[in-house]
C-alpha cells in the first residue's frame, strides 16, 4: 500500500508543472465570442495588469522593449510556428498607449500572440 | 546479569525505523497534491501580427481597415457594431485568400480600451485575417 502511494506521489511530482503564470495579478480579462481553449504550448507569458505594470514570465519588467528582448532571446533557435506562441494577458481597461507597444514588441520579436480573454455569448 | 540483557534488547529496538505510518503520510501527500492542483486551461485568440519594416505608405484602396475611435467601431469608414463587423469579415472569406489579401489594418484612436481592441482583434483573427497595426504619428 505504501509503495503504491509513493509511486503515485512520484507520478504527481513528475507530471505537475510549476506555473510560471502569476495568478494573483489584478487583470480583468476582456470578453469575446471568438475565444477558444488554448491548445498550443506557450514559450512565454506576458501580462499587463490594471496598474500598468508589465510582467514577463511573472517577473516585473520596465518597458515593452524588455519584452521584445526577452521573447527574441527565447525564440533565437526556433523554427517551427508552434513554438512561437506567446501568451498575452491584459487588463480590459488598459488604454492603447499601454498595450499596443507590447503587442508590437511581441510581433517584432517573432512571437505569435495568444491574447487571453473570456468567452462571451453572442 | 539479567540487567545486562535488558539493555542489549533496548539497543536493538532503537535501531529499527518505524515504517508503519509511512503509507498514511504518503496518502496525506497524495490528497494534498490532488487538492492543491488546479487544472486551468486558459481561453485565448491567436493573432499573428506581421513583423518587419515599418512603412508609411499604405494601400487603403486595396486593404480593408478597422478603425476604433473610443467606443465606436468603423469598417472601411462605415460605423457598425461588432456583430456587423463579424458578418462583413465572414463575407470576405479571408481564410481562403492568400498573401496581402488576408491583411486587415487595425487603427485605433488614443485612449482606446483593450476591451474594444480585443474584440476587433478577435473578430479579424477568427475570420482568418492577418492584423496589421496602423501606428498613429507621434
Amino acid at each position: 500500500m505504501g509503495d503504491i502511494a509513493f509511486l503515485l506521489i512520484i507520478f504527481f511530482l513528475v507530471c505537475s508543472e510549476a506555473s510560471k503564470d502569476k495568478s494573483d495579478l489584478d487583470v480583468k480579462l476582456p470578453y469575446s465570442e471568438h475565444v477558444a481553449k488554448q491548445k498550443t504550448t506557450v514559450v512565454a507569458r506576458v501580462a499587463l495588469d490594471g496598474t500598468g505594470q508589465i510582467y514577463f514570465d511573472g517577473v516585473k519588467v520596465d518597458s515593452a522593449k524588455d519584452v521584445e528582448w526577452g521573447v527574441r532571446n527565447l525564440l533565437t533557435n526556433t523554427v517551427a510556428d508552434d513554438q512561437r506562441h506567446v501568451q498575452f494577458k491584459c487588463d480590459k481597461l488598459q488604454s492603447k498607449e499601454a498595450f499596443e507597444p507590447i503587442l508590437q514588441a511581441i510581433a517584432e520579436a517573432g512571437g505569435i500572440i495568444e491574447a487571453v480573454g473570456e468567452k462571451s455569448e453572442k | 546479569m539479567p540487567r545486562k540483557r535488558h539493555t542489549k534488547e533496548k539497543k536493538n529496538r532503537d535501531l529499527a525505523i518505524p515504517t508503519d505510518s509511512f503509507s498514511d503520510i504518503a496518502f496525506l501527500l497524495i490528497i494534498y497534491f490532488i487538492l492543491a492542483t488546479t487544472l486551468t486551461k486558459v481561453r485565448s485568440i491567436t493573432a499573428d501580427l506581421p513583423s518587419g519594416e515599418k512603412t508609411t505608405q499604405a494601400q487603403p484602396e486595396k486593404t480593408s481597415i478597422v478603425n476604433l475611435r473610443g467606443s465606436e467601431l468603423f469598417f472601411n469608414d462605415q460605423k457598425m457594431e461588432i456583430g456587423a463587423l463579424n458578418e462583413r469579415l465572414a463575407a470576405l472569406n479571408l481564410g481562403e485568400q492568400d498573401g496581402n489579401k488576408r491583411v486587415i489594418m487595425l487603427e485605433s484612436a488614443r485612449g482606446t480600451s483593450y476591451e474594444n481592441y480585443f474584440q476587433a482583434l478577435a473578430a479579424i483573427s477568427a475570420h482568418g485575417g492577418v492584423v496589421a497595426i496602423v501606428e498613429n504619428e507621434k
